[in-house]
């Protein structure tokens, strides 16, 4: 490196500055112009990125508001590193799926539905990451998560409760059961519970008409349901 | 595994396989498609590892897990081979005694056993029960000797033959010859030659083709594609690769509804064990022909079945269709050449290649050749898959096949075609099924779903319902669809409330014609079909519900719960199960329900003892008024 | 570029392979209605109003012409008993929900007075008939993709993507009368933008339309 014209050393510092000089000397094994030239490199790195500028700080007191919305959507209380944290590892599992595709632009939707199967919704964050990485214009993962039925862009319940209401349910008293459903539920078709414990939800054919009417709870299958046994099963769940 | 090199490798892998198997041993087959595993198929076959486990009867005893042999209403089924001896509805519980008497001891379980309810005899084999006696199972008989996870059971039964010999003994023109002159239509409801189709793929210039499942079956009511694919997942993956040699394309994808998990599930494992022995993959058989296929699920959306919007979102774009006045078949996914047919269809390939297109074409009628697969549900005693000659009449199979209408009630209906389709009345039941019969009725075969209605059904609610799904299920771009549908929905609603005019009917019958006439794609166009079919058939039922009746007593608007003072008998039970209190009564006091309070759920009607069948539905005629409180019972003598 | 000849309301009409019937039309100063259509936007195919009848081979049938390719030898009609009714119709459909310039218009044109299929009680037009002109502008030509559909069937509706406020606030480009017939509806800055942190799944339709999406 070349020696420049411009000096810098005897400058006055407090004792906390000397403490942290003093303590950063015994971590690092280097010397206090060693020292003092990094700590240059590093501001001039933190310039270059703009770290400096106001919006870049609101941007990340955004993103930590946006952590702790989610832990509250979630109905979590998180206390800031934590949601944050919490919020990296989805990002990061995000990140697995996308590569499990091999980045594919076309297999968006295959990846929107590993999300929604891993996280039983898709968060905001999950989606604008695959945005990123797809590099497919947020409107239209919008339009993709507002389309398909699968996708949720609110938490679902632990339990999923699907009525069957294809033709065949229908005409063997379907839509009963799903009065009934919704009834012992307390919340509508498409709804979850207040306390995140089941989501209601209505399917055009599952394939087993010869069992109608049919409902499916966390994926296990009951046919030639009758209202009576609707309470029996949601009850048997904890 | 060694991948296999040469047809003479399939060959001699196929002997070996042979080789190991006894016809003769005893084997346990459990069907375990998606509604056996309702009914508790999976229970059962714990059950039956574990029992000939304990008798160390491992070695004597074969067992396996099969695909959907189609009589989902009996299941879980259990077949006993090789005598073929039918089981049905066994539980867990009667493993142990299906052991020790009909696999040791040579005899039948009687109460196991299908009774005929014609004769009131048993039935003891599997070819003998009715339900499958009059029909031709060429492709659905494979299910029950397979177990779907299992590819050398496909190879057992002369699995990839077919591929064999188109590889090594055909070209591609050929093989399309071959399907030209089988007259296979696609299954998929449109019902387009499948042989032109693939020669239309063939003939247009491009490097990459492609070739595409659709296995997307939405219509409500049809399960056919969910039973092939669960059950054999193989022979359409052999159908496939058959075609895209034919068609000179080397990739192609499986679009599979997510609804189906099992379904997803079966075909990954057939696929990857397909690539594991070569038979996908690069260089296949040694033959220098290169296919890879890659499964695409869908999402939850009906309209991402049409075509073109399947290969939206193959493409990774919102499954909605677009104007389409190229074939896909030139310009298909990302503007190439695809060749996109049904399951069915691709499934019905193999047997034609290795049977012949003589074979095929001599089952039918005159334009409809071969078999079909239908979905027979709904008020019938025996559901389930059915798989018969085209030709054969509606009369036939709900009467011979599906065992008639239970409970005694009387015909009504015929739902063919799933939402693109319609109903039809007992005058036109000896029409003969296939691809433009039915449209006499006013229906379509579709893709098989067959949905049968008896005097409990009305009309217009069946006519709101499809209506309301498909307006669920459009996709909101054009006009006619998105706006007429939501308008023709709102006076299905009025009509079926007792609110409606004839004026109401004629603005229905005007936006059917428009939704019809102008929408973008094949589910807005075909959309109106349920209700211009159900005005046609049934006009006296909307005439009906608009002098404010609903003749079948179902619409809830038009319906009173009333109990019968002369019948009631006071058993209590319906006011135990009123889940919002709207019957009073209590011991020797006849029971009443405050119309007030009363939701019309049903509940009642449902739990009053037959013996009493006090309930009565009234509509369309004055509710007797409400006896004194505390009148005490009839007692019944 | 092969030259095809064609015929539309009797008249031989000239087109380069590839256009459009619609395209062809207009060379030829034929006036066919549209609504979503937009000459510098690819085609949509989705208000309908520009479907003609076409003719080949002795078949007929209808199609949009906005999508349309042009082939030799053949025969459109762009009026017709059947094709006035069809756009009746979908005037009746829409005109309740945006009862405003072009369409009224057109309404006269058709002989259209009052619609049978009123809003219902309480229900407000929404101004927006779903053509989608902006979104596509938005994508294709401002390659911004701010604003996009959202929801299916029923509840399709036109949004703001959240977050994107402030470059919108810039540009409202989208709502100037070339790209948005729906209404000369300049709305302010502040719904333009909004924050993230509404409650999601929160969209802002630049359209005041009644769905369970709006907020």
């Amino acid at each position: 490196m070349e020696k420049s014209k411009s000096k810098y050393v005897g400058v006055r510092i407090t004792d906390q500055q000397a403490s942290v000089l003093s303590r950063l000397q015994k971590d690092s094994k280097l010397s206090k112009t060693e020292i003092l030239l990094q700590g240059l490199d590093f501001l001039d790195e933190f310039y270059s990125l703009g770290l400096d500028k106001q919006p870049l700080s609101e941007e990340l007191s955004a993103l930590e508001n946006e952590a702790l919305h989610h832990a509250a959507e979630l109905k979590r209380v998180r206390r800031r590193e934590e949601a944050i944290r919490e919020m990296v590892q989805e990002l990061r599992n995000v990140d697995e799926i996308v590569d499990k595709y091999q980045c594919d632009k076309s297999a968006v939707i295959q990846i929107l539905l590993d999300i929604q199967a891993e996280n039983h919704w898709l968060p905001r964050h999950a989606l604008m990451w695959v945005s990123e990485r797809l590099d497919i214009p947020m409107s239209q993962i919008l339009h993709l998560a507002t389309f398909y039925k699968a996708f949720s862009l609110k938490p679902r319940g632990k339990h999923l409760v699907t009525v069957c209401l294809g033709t065949a349910c229908h005409v063997r008293g379907g839509p009963r059961i799903l009065d009934h459903a919704e009834r012992v539920l307390g919340i509508k078709a498409g709804e979850t519970t207040e306390d995140l414990k089941f989501t209601l939800e209505s399917v055009n054919c599952l394939g087993c008409c010869a069992l109608g009417p049919v409902i499916v709870v966390d994926g296990n299958y009951h046919g030639k349901m009758s209202p009576s046994n609707v309470g029996k099963i949601l009850s048997s769940c904890t | 595994m060694n991948k296999l090199k040469s047809a003479s490798d399939l060959e001699e892998l196929r002997k070996q396989i042979l080789s190991r198997r006894d016809p003769k041993k005893p084997c346990i087959t459990v069907c375990s498609g998606t509604a056996c595993r309702a009914t508790g198929c999976e229970k059962v076959s714990a059950a039956f590892q574990g029992e000939l486990k304990k008798q160390k009867l491992m070695n004597k005893v074969d067992f396996r897990t099969t695909g959907c042999p189609g009589f989902c209403e009996r299941g879980p089924i259990v077949v006993i081979q090789p005598e073929g001896i039918f089981y049905q509805e066994v539980e867990a519980k009667d493993v142990g005694e299906i052991v020790s008497e009909t696999i040791l001891n040579k005899r039948v379980i009687d109460r196991l056993l299908y009774t005929d309810p014609q004769t009131g005899q048993k039935v003891v084999l599997e070819k003998e029960v009715p339900f499958y006696k009059k029909q031709k199972r060429i492709l659905l008989d494979s299910n029950s000797l397979i177990d779907p996870g299992k590819i050398e059971d496909y190879l057992a039964i002369g699995g990839y033959s077919a591929l064999s010999k188109v590889l090594f003994e055909m070209k591609p023109e050929q093989v399309i010859d071959v399907i030209k002159q089988s007259g296979l239509r696609g299954r998929g409801g449109a019902g387009f030659p499948t042989g032109i189709k693939w020669e239309t793929c063939r003939r247009t210039k491009g490097d990459t083709k492609y070739v595409i499942c659709n296995a997307d079956e939405g219509d409500p009511g049809a399960f056919a594609n969910r039973g092939l694919l669960e059950g054999n997942p193989q022979s359409v993956l052999e159908g496939m690769l058959i075609g895209a040699y034919a068609i000179g394309s080397s990739e192609g994808f499986i679009y599979v509804r997510q609804e189906y998990p099992l379904a997803v599930e079966n075909v990954a494992l057939a696929i990857e064990q397909a690539e594991e022995y070569g038979l996908l993959g690069k260089n296949i058989l040694g033959s220098g022909f290169d296919f890879k296929i890659t499964i695409h699920r869908g999402a939850g959306a009906f309209v991402s079945g049409e075509s073109s919007a399947l290969m939206s979102a193959i493409e990774g774009k919102v499954g909605e269709p677009r104007p389409k006045y190229v074939h896909t078949s030139v310009k298909g996914i990302w503007d190439r050449p695809s060749c996109l047919n049904n399951v069915e269809t691709w499934a019905t390939v193999p047997p034609i290649i290795t049977k012949g297109a003589d074979w095929f074409n001599s089952m039918g009628t005159e334009r409809s050749k071969g078999t079909k697969i239908f979905s027979l549900v709904g008020k019938v005693n025996n559901t389930g898959l059915v798989e018969v000659p085209m030709g054969m009449t509606l009369r036939e199979i709900i009467t011979d096949i599906g065992g008639g209408i239970p409970n005694g009630k009387k015909f009504k209906a015929v739902q063919t075609g799933g939402p693109s389709g319609g109903c039809i009345p007992e005058k036109f039941l000896d029409l003969p099924v296939d691809f433009d019969e039915l449209a006499k009725a006013g229906s379509i075969m579709g893709s098989g779903g067959m949905i049968v209605m008896d005097e409990d059904t009305c009309m217009v609610d069946t006519a709101k319902y499809f209506t309301n799904f498909l307006a669920d299920e459009s996709c909101g771009k054009c006009i006619p669809c998105r706006e007429g549908l939501r308008q023709m929905l709102k006076i299905l609603n009025a009509v079926t409330a007792g609110k409606a005019t004839q004026d109401d009917i004629k603005r229905l019958e005007e936006l059917s014609e428009v939704v019809r006439d102008a929408s973008l794609c094949a589910l807005g166009q075909t959309a109106p079909n349920p209700v211009l079919s159900t005005l046609r058939h049934f006009r006296d039922e909307y005439e009906a519900h608009i002098k404010g009746s609903c003749p079948a007593k179902v619409c809830k608007e038009l319906v009173t719960y009333y109990i019968d003072p002369e019948k009631c008998q006071a058993c209590g039970l319906c006011l135990k199960n009123c889940p919002v209190g709207a019957i009073s009564g209590k011991k020797e006091v006849v029971h009443v329900i405050d119309p007030e309070k009363c939701i019309k759920c049903d509940a009642c009607f449902e739990v009053c003892p037959d013996k009493f069948n006090a309930v009565a539905k009234i509509s369309g005629e004055a509710v007797p008024p409400a006896v004194p409180q505390g009148t005490r019972v009839k007692k019944r003598r | 570029m092969n030259t095809v000849t064609l015929k539309i309301d009797g008249k031989a009409v000239k087109a380069e392979e590839g256009m459009t019937v619609l395209q062809a039309a207009n060379s030829a100063g034929i006036d066919i209605p549209t609504l979503c259509y937009h000459d510098k936007l690819e085609p949509f195919g989705a208000c309908r109003f520009c479907m003609v009848e076409v003719t080949k081979g002795g078949r007929s049938k209808l199609v949009a012409s906005c999508c349309y390719p042009v082939e030799d030898a053949l025969i459109v009609r762009t009026d017709s008993e059947r094709i006035n009714r069809i756009r009746k119709v979908l005037l009746e459909l829409i005109l309740p929900l945006a009862p405003v310039g072009p369409l009224l218009g057109l309404a006269k044109k058709y002989g259209v007075k009052e619609s049978r299929f009123p809003l219902d009680k309480g229900e407000e037009p929404s101004y927006c008939i779903l053509c989608g002109r902006c979104v596509r502008y938005c994508a294709e030509i401002k390659k911004l993709n701010a604003i996009g559909f959202v929801g299916r069937g029923i509840d399709r509706m036109v949004a703001l993507v959240p977050g994107i406020g402030d470059e919108c606030v810039a540009c409202r480009e989208c709502y100037e009368a070339s790209i948005c017939e729906g209404g000369k509806f300049v709305p302010s800055a502040e719904e333009f933008a909004y924050p993230l942190h509404r409650s999601w799944p929160f969209f802002k339709s630049p359209r005041r339309r009644q769905t369970p999406h709006d907020d």
